[in-house]
């Protein structure tokens, strides 16, 4: 009888292990094919892509859509080169000046008391909630009035307002993560506040730093809606954009789409996972101890 | 009825194995302490009661029915935990009620067992209070009042006591003690403060490295330890050891220092040529003139104090003997300088001789 | 020396107040204004043709425009609680795995690196019903043998724009939230264990209050972006077939820029902001009071 009940219960234990097995196989499945998917594509020839019935087992892997994509125009290519350089000055630049802004303003928030702080936290972090598509229309007006429509100008300025609330948001966690007493013993120690900030409090902070500012360069190199409006031509059009690039009225280049998909993957690929403990202490720490 | 039987319970972690084969009979309404130094397998051994840890050899079972794969909800026990463990988002009558309130009682019954429990530690004006706004003391009866309130086969106290200070902690051994004596249920405490296990326990159960050292009464353990480690762990201060060898006769013992002293009598002849560790409590070593009144045998060394620790009722003198410090109390003190040598008389019934090489006890 | 009166916190912030109000508060200035008169892009000077209240007007009274209202907060509703809910039972997934967590976790941040117009190719490429990979595979495993018109039949459609966002956003979830289950102390779990709760009942009333913080966080962070939205729905159907998919997005897109009502759409977009703010402000006070419960605030 005895024997009986922990029979039962070292059996429901087994079948649980079994079922929580494979419910996480088949979620990652879900979360990896389709990625994989693409990439895959990329590097077969398009009839296999298009087979029908589907060929499952490639036969065989190719770059000719690589080749394509930088070969000529009007052959199948595109200025690939010119949108992964507008994408990374753009992206990169807005970060650079977003982090510096956000610093400034993550620091006010960690370290100062005023009066209607949360009110103004809120604030800013609902300039950000502004869809981009309905921002892009004033934004498109202003910009074409003061001439940087299709210019690294006009979408790094957009960007960096973008970015900077979400940045404020990040660098106040890590902010507040380094005990202010650091600072006030480097005061003691002879250190002017600005000395006191550069020397201890950032170098403590910078991992998380770095992190936001990953995150920001990130939704520059993602970002789409207010691109497509703000850009016109090479001149500053970014990847996001240049995808489209492969859609002609009624028909799609699967095959050279996935190969542009992979080069815009491989940076963000890379990037993410360098920060991504950073990033995720960040967020629940700004978040949580409010 | 609720005993607890541990038979040859093993737990290991991959390879390394940290309890090794425990086997341990707790009768109903016995309060049995664990203690041991950290690391000594002993909360891993509750935890394995609790159904907390699996266990990966052996057997456990309580009242009769073996438990080896049953989860912690269907053991009828209740746990008190170092950190309180309380729940954060609940009040104090919330945390009191949750266990009955998850079996589903009818709410008349919660309340009432509520206001049972909260009488017995004094919690009604905190009933409404969050965790967060008590004190550690409190929070210690809250997690107290949460186990009563199931009224369990057995409780689980997992050092319950080490994160107060110390007045605070002599105050809650008294009510733990107190509990037992109300709620008559069997006792299962964890802890690594052996002034806590003597206090409270009706049996000892000292542990090191996964094994059980020995266990007893307190006064057993205290009176007749079976090794050197027992003999230092329990006690305060600890037992002085001083390395020796029996004589050929088996009726002397020549310290490590040259200093002769006799082999206790009911001990005399048995062991020749033997390296000894000889073993006396500070309560057994005493400067001639501040002594209680000595048994029968007696032996009376010299020691030079190098250090004193005045109490008020008694001072305790630290000397050295062959090396080796040794720790003696005087009692009705005068003020003692170091530097200065004294008489000191060992009380030869109370001592204890170890065998040096495996350092159990002989007798 | 010091002249200046102003506060420093002032002083740190003001290079964030400056940008933003040039960027976003000056704009939608403009546009609020626009929404009141009949611009068109095509006729620059027709920003000065005072309408009042006209467009709104217009929108109040035009059906497809409440449709795609009523869509898009169906769409969000519906994204954001499956996200949660999937993004939950992930991170439960993966917190349980003992053994090679970090790998794990790396793929699980996977589709938060991918831009969302690339998730939208990506989906509609798998939806594809000639040559997707989803047609493929039923049709190689026998469920079916016809072509499933994902995109091109109304209720599909909206299923796989929903697929693809859902794929896209449940790993902000299901990574805020593991970091919370890696917050929640270890004693009251145990406790409730001890104190006769079921797996159940240890999650519902411990777990589950300890880690909502979090959820609001992703949720808060979520609604801040929610609008994205707008890039996968603009590549996978465009607001079609016949119009049963548009969002309030893509009609303000095509409005704007396709038919240069410019006065009308800034109309629609001064909705779709006090949509996104109401989603916003809804989840930050959320969190507060979830924070509260658990005495995390200050």
């Amino acid at each position: 009888m005895a024997m009986d009940i922990n029979d039962k219960h070292r059996l429901k234990n087994r079948l649980l292990k079994a079922g929580h097995l494979i419910a996480l196989f088949i979620a990652m499945c879900i979360i990896c094919v389709p990625g994989l998917w693409v990439v895959v594509n990329s590097f077969r020839p398009t009839v296999e892509i298009m087979a029908k019935p589907p060929v499952w087992i490639p036969t065989e892997f190719n770059l000719d859509h690589y080749r394509a994509m930088f070969g000529a125009v009007g052959e199948g290519g595109i200025p690939v080169v010119r949108y992964f350089t507008n994408s990374l000055i753009i992206s990169v630049t807005s970060t650079l000046i977003a982090l510096l802004v956000g610093m400034a303003g993550g620091y006010a928030f960690a370290r100062y008391r005023f009066k209607g702080k949360a009110a103004i936290f809120v604030g800013m972090m609902l300039t950000r909630a502004v869809p981009g598509i309905a921002l892009s229309l004033p934004l498109f007006i202003v910009f074409a009035r003061v001439g940087i429509i299709d210019t690294h100008f006009g979408l790094i300025l957009a960007y960096v307002a973008m970015n900077v609330p979400f940045t404020i948001w990040l660098i106040d966690g890590f902010f507040r993560q380094v005990p202010k007493e650091l600072a006030e013993a480097a005061e003691i120690d002879g250190c002017t506040r600005w000395q006191a900030f550069w020397k201890v409090e950032f170098p403590v902070a910078k991992a998380g730093i770095a992190s936001a500012g990953i995150f920001a360069f990130l939704t520059s190199w993602n970002e789409y809606a207010l691109a497509s409006q703000l850009t016109r031509s090479v001149n500053s059009k970014t990847m996001p954009v240049g995808l489209l690039d492969f859609t002609s009225e009624f028909t799609l280049n699967w095959g050279g789409m996935s190969a542009l998909a992979v080069v815009m993957i491989i940076p963000a690929l890379i990037l993410t996972f360098i920060v991504q403990k950073h990033l995720i202490a960040g967020l629940t720490f700004g978040g949580v101890k409010g | 009825m609720a005993n607890v039987k541990l038979k040859n319970v093993v737990k290991n972690y991959g390879s390394l194995e940290v309890v090794h084969g425990i086997n341990l009979d707790v009768d109903h309404n016995e309060f049995v302490v664990f203690v041991g130094p950290s690391g000594c397998g002993k909360s891993t051994t509750l935890r394995m009661i609790a159904g907390l840890e699996k266990i990966s050899g052996g057997e456990i079972s309580i009242g009769d029915r073996v438990v080896n794969e049953l989860p912690p909800r269907a053991r009828n026990i209740s746990m008190v935990f170092q950190n309180y463990a309380l729940y954060p988002h609940m009040t104090v009558r919330e945390n009191l009620g949750f266990t009955l309130r998850i079996a589903k009682k009818p709410q008349s019954e919660i309340d009432q067992a509520v206001a049972e429990a909260s009488a017995i530690l004094s919690l009604d004006p905190y009933l409404d209070r969050r965790p967060g706004e008590l004190s550690g003391g409190q929070r210690q009866r809250v997690a107290m009042g949460r186990a009563i309130v199931r009224h369990p086969d057995i409780f689980l106290f997992d050092e319950p006591l080490s994160n107060l200070d110390a007045k605070l902690r002599a105050q809650m051994r008294v009510e733990i003690k107190k509990l037992h004596q109300k709620v008559q249920t069997t006792i299962i405490y964890v802890t690594h403060d052996q002034v806590e296990a003597m206090t409270l326990a009706d049996r000892i159960v000292i542990m090191r490295d996964g094994y059980i050292e020995q266990q007893g009464t307190p006064l057993e353990v205290f009176e007749k330890p079976v090794n050197t480690f027992v003999a230092t762990f329990i006690g305060s201060p600890p037992m002085n050891l001083l390395h020796g060898r029996a004589d050929n006769s088996g009726k002397n013992i020549t310290l490590d220092d040259g200093v002769n002293v006799a082999m206790p009598s009911r001990l005399a002849g048995k062991y020749a040529d033997k390296d000894i560790i000889f073993g006396f409590r500070a309560d057994n070593i005493m400067p001639v003139g501040h002594t209680l009144p000595q048994g029968d045998e007696s032996v009376e060394i010299d020691m030079t104090v190098t250090l004193t620790e005045p109490l008020g009722a008694e001072t305790l003198l630290f000397g050295e003997i062959g090396g080796t410090q040794v720790q003696a109390k005087m009692l009705n003190p005068r003020i003692v300088k170091p530097g200065e040598k004294l008489t000191f008389q060992i009380d030869l019934e109370k001592c204890h001789v170890f065998d040096a090489q495996s350092e159990m006890v002989l007798d | 020396m010091r002249r200046s009166k102003l506060p420093e916190w002032f002083v740190l912030l003001l290079p964030a107040f400056i940008i933003l109000a040039a960027v976003v508060l000056i704009p939608l200035v403009l546009s609020f204004y626009s929404s009141f008169t009949a611009y068109r892009l095509t006729r620059p000077d027709s920003i000065n043709n005072w309408i009042g209240f006209r467009n709104y007007v217009r929108l109040f009274e035009d059906a497809g425009f409440w449709w795609a209202f009523g869509r898009t907060v169906f769409l969000l509703t519906i994204a954001l609680n499956l996200e949660m809910l999937l993004g939950l039972g992930l991170a439960l997934l993966v917190n349980k795995v003992t053994w090679g967590q970090r790998g794990l976790r790396t793929i699980m941040m996977f589709p938060m690196m991918f831009s969302p117009v690339l998730v939208g190719f990506q989906f509609k490429f798998i939806f594809n019903d000639n040559i997707g990979l989803m047609n493929n595979a039923l049709q190689s495993l026998g469920l079916t043998d016809q072509a499933i018109p994902w995109l091109v039949d109304g209720g599909l459609a909206m299923f796989s724009i929903i697929f693809a966002e859902v794929w896209m956003s449940t790993s902000v979830f299901a990574i805020l939230i593991l970091a919370g289950l890696f917050a929640v102390p270890q004693d009251p779990l145990e406790a409730a264990k001890v104190d006769g709760c079921t797996p159940w009942q240890t999650f519902r009333h411990i777990t589950l209050p300890f880690i909502m913080p979090f959820i609001y966080i992703a949720l808060a962070i979520r609604s801040l972006d929610v609008a994205r939205a707008y890039d996968i729905v603009k590549i996978m159907t465009n607001g079609g077939p016949a119009n049963r998919t548009e969002l309030i997005w893509t009609q303000l897109a095509r409005t704007g820029y396709v038919d240069a009502k410019m006065g009308l759409a800034n109309a629609m977009g001064y909705i779709s902001i006090f949509l996104a703010i109401f989603f916003t402000v809804y989840f930050f006070r959320k969190l507060n009071a979830s924070r509260q419960i658990l005495g995390m605030a200050d």
